[in-house]
């Protein structure tokens, strides 16, 4: 329930911060990658690098990785199938993968885990949609419901507790 | 105007909106470092404080299920920077006895080459190591290993292989107490058989009909003779031209059907004759599982048997098959973990929340292999519960992937605290995973050296060997198994095992006086044929004089005895298979029988209409042929 609460809390303080919708559904395609694919991998180390270092929403990629990870452990035997698919069925990908697997830091990436590549092949193909789907949402809400919340009794409540200035220093 | 995403109080300020455009505007956000730069600190902490905690963890935990037994990590040191790793208080327990070690060792350090490293792959440089303890009692006993995995299976396979041997009871009940023998014709196996064969027999002669009714011989012949009979006498003027033809084509027509249904009935003959063949071997493997009947009849009226090998398998049998357990174990992971050739392998991923998923290990002739101890050298003390000595071990090209590395993995262990043969220990051995068929071979001698002591089955004694040779040859080549154990002592002494004394019967009291009697052994053990279907064969000094002195005294009646046996066997053998043997007779018979009636009366038939073509063909001239003719 207390995540639930705090999943709802950061998804309406990223709906009103002030990042552009493009800004906020960067950050949820990229913060995606956190919650489809195994977490403690060398590709989301750059994708948490990258949500910091660019100027995007750094708030909507947490929050996705949250929203994301109860549907990469649900997709995980699709992630294992499309793995061993490309890994083992795909025989004119087997060059690549062989150098791949022998080259130094490369093979680092665990891409020859069949998971660990079909959830990154997943995300990577979900990408774009994730993103027009994200920046659809958010001009959609700040255009019908936006107005009316920001000025609610709950909204003016959360946004004076002490955790929104902490929250802000990460604001695009 | 008020837009998406754009705060009240920016929108009040000229100067804050262009400053607002210009943070939205641009790509990169250099703060970001800084939080970034702070995980990096934190994630460094993290790893000094419990990175070596985490991998000791994980190593022992990959390692018990590697290798099937509970395996122990004291300590572990990792010099990030001399990329050297150091184990402290490593313990393997023995996979076959939960309460002891297959060794123990005081410390491990291993200097890897750096740069595999960046691909996961582990080539030692320099190896050491010390204080190793062999066959040490555990204080607790280890855990035992569940799940999959390579080990699990291999020990399935173990077990598989040790079931397959059939090893004789030892008994010895006085043939003045043997009961009566009451046989429950279902537990034999030629019995079964013979049940079995009489269900084959049956389909076999349901399908023969079946087959037999599906060639219609019967609707050939009368459509024939209708034929035949429309067309007797008729006069081919009073027909006419087309009706002559019509009768022509009818006539060619019935000879061509009978033609086909005759080729129908010749293979239904030779079809017969498969059949009844297959039969016929069926019949002889009620015999081969009738001489494992008078075996087993022998067993449940535990006649003593007479022969050495029986003797020498009862007495050392199994602990034979436990000395070929162990290498057959450990070969067949060797063979699990280092197979042979390049293609891509699968294992098991990670241990992880999500879903493990599968690793695939792609490798060229020029890749690292994923682990390599090129060669140690090393002087080890090893010791046990019984004291300690200092050896020398070498090992070269250990691997999990042989097809790189293009040697194979060669070992030695030699015991150097002595210059004379006595107490000498020498073993050498191999894994040729290189080529296509796998090959492991190990070889050991061991010489003046205290032998472990032997439990007699089926009596109360146990036998130490005292200080003698052992030697030890083991060759699984592809699936083919060539093993054998020799043990030879000139000083052996019979205890009274406490804890299975008990009164003896007078066979027994004979045998006992025979072993303990004995004071040299001399064993030899082969194991041979494949591992799925090993044979076991055992002689010694010991089986001979037991069973010339069993042949002496109860002879006569063993055999007496053991021909009654046979005859039971065999009546209530006889009494379900002659009726089987009667039926694969008739079956064949009948088939014969029927073909040879079939094919008369399509001769005949055959001839008939032939008949009738020769009167129609007399008056026409140039009638077309049908198609196909």
């Amino acid at each position: 329930m207390l995540t639930f609460i705090k999943l709802l809390r950061s998804l309406i303080k990223t709906l009103h911060s002030d990042g552009s919708p493009a800004q906020i559904a960067f950050g949820v395609a990229l913060g995606a990658a956190l919650g489809l694919t195994p977490i403690a991998n060398v590709h989301n180390a750059i994708v948490l690098l990258l949500l910091a270092v660019l100027n995007v929403s750094f708030a909507a990629g947490l929050l996705a990785w949250g929203v994301f990870v109860p549907i990469g452990f649900m997709f995980d035997p699709l992630f294992d199938r499309i793995g061993n698919w490309l890994l083992v069925d795909s025989r004119f990908l087997r060059p690549l993968w062989t150098s791949w697997d022998n080259i130094p830091g490369l093979a680092l990436t665990n891409f020859n885990n069949t998971v660990v590549l079909g959830s990154v092949v997943f995300w990577l193909v979900c990408f774009i949609p994730i993103y027009f789907a994200a920046r659809y949402g958010v001009v959609k809400y700040r255009a019908t419901l936006g107005e009316r919340i920001r000025n609610s009794r709950y909204y003016k409540l959360l946004e004076t507790s002490q955790l929104y200035s902490v929250y802000r220093w990460f604001q695009p | 105007m008020s837009t998406a995403g754009s705060s009240p109080n920016e929108r009040e300020e000229g100067g804050g909106k262009r400053e607002e455009r210009r943070k939205k505007g641009r790509i990169f956000r250099w703060q970001g470092i800084v939080p970034i730069l702070l995980v990096l600190v934190l994630v460094f902490g993290g790893w000094m404080l419990f990175g070596e905690r985490i991998i000791r963890g994980t190593i022992a935990e990959a390692a018990t299920k590697a290798l099937g037994a509970q395996f122990d990590l004291a300590d572990l040191k990792i010099r990030t920077f001399a990329t050297t790793v150091e184990l402290r208080g490593i313990a393997l327990a023995d996979p076959f006895d939960r309460n002891k070690n297959l060794f123990e060792v005081g410390h491990i350090l291993m200097e890897l080459e750096p740069r595999p490293l960046l691909e996961k792959k582990v080539i030692v440089r320099r190896f050491g190591m010390g204080a190793v303890r062999t066959g040490t009692r555990r204080a607790t006993p280890a855990r035992p290993v569940t799940g999959g995995g390579f080990a699990p299976n291999a020990m399935r396979e173990v077990q598989r292989f040790a079931q397959q041997f059939k090893v004789p009871l030892l008994a010895l009940t006085p043939i003045d107490s043997l009961k009566a023998l009451v046989l429950d014709p279902s537990l034999l196996k030629a019995v079964q058989a013979a049940l079995t064969l009489a269900k084959d027999a049956d389909s076999t002669k349901a399908a023969i009909e079946a087959r037999y009714a599906g060639i219609r011989l019967q609707e050939t012949l009368d459509s024939s003779a209708a034929l035949a009979t429309r067309l007797q006498g008729t006069n081919v003027r009073a027909l006419g031209v087309d009706g002559a033809r019509r009768a022509v084509a009818d006539l060619r027509r019935a000879v061509a059907r009978v033609d086909s249904t005759k080729a129908r009935v010749e293979a239904l003959l030779t079809e017969t004759r498969r059949r009844v063949d297959s039969l016929q071997s069926g019949v002889s493997r009620i015999d081969a599982a009738r001489r494992e009947d008078y075996d087993f009849a022998r067993g449940l009226l535990k006649l003593p048997s007479l022969e050495t090998p029986d003797i020498g398998a009862a007495l050392f049998g199994k602990v034979t098959i436990d000395k070929f357990e162990q290498a057959v174990y450990w070969s067949t992971l060797a063979r699990q973990y280092a197979p042979p050739g390049l293609l891509p392998r699968k294992s098991e991923g990670p241990k992880r929340m999500r879903k493990a998923g599968s690793t695939v290990h792609f490798a060229t002739p020029q890749s690292y292999p994923r682990f390599l101890l090129r060669q140690a050298n090393v002087d080890v003390a090893i010791g046990g519960d019984e004291g300690s000595a200092t050896y020398k071990l070498a090992v070269g090209a250990v691997t999990t992937d042989p097809a790189i590395v293009g040697r194979p993995t060669v070992f030695a262990i030699r015991r150097n605290t002595s210059g004379t043969n006595l107490d000498s220990v020498l073993i050498t051995g191999s894994m040729d995973h290189t080529g296509a068929v796998p090959r492991e071979i190990v070889n050991a001698h061991a010489a003046g050296m205290k032998l472990p002591t032997l439990a007699l089955p089926a009596l109360p004694y146990s036998m130490d060997p005292g200080r003698g040779t052992s030697e030890l040859r083991f060759v699984l080549d592809g699936d083919g198994l060539f093993g054998r154990w020799s043990v030879r002592s000139t000083n052996l002494a019979w205890t009274l095992d406490s804890t299975r004394a008990r009164r003896l019967n007078s066979v027994e009291s004979l045998v006992a006086r025979v072993l303990t009697g004995v004071q040299e052994l001399e064993l030899t053990a082969d194991v041979s044929g494949s591992l799925a279907a090993p044979k076991l064969a055992v002689r010694s000094n010991l089986d001979r004089q037991v069973a010339d002195r069993l042949r002496a005294v109860v002879g006569e009646e063993v055999a007496a005895a053991q021909a009654k046996v046979r005859a039971q066997v065999d009546r209530l053998v006889e009494e379900k298979s002659a009726p089987v043997k009667a039926k694969i007779a008739e079956i064949r018979t009948d088939g014969e029988r029927r073909v040879a009636d079939a094919r008369a009366r399509l001769d005949e038939e055959k001839r008939k209409l032939e008949e009738r073509l020769r009167a129609l063909g007399g008056g026409l001239v140039g009638l077309p042929r049908l198609p196909g003719e």
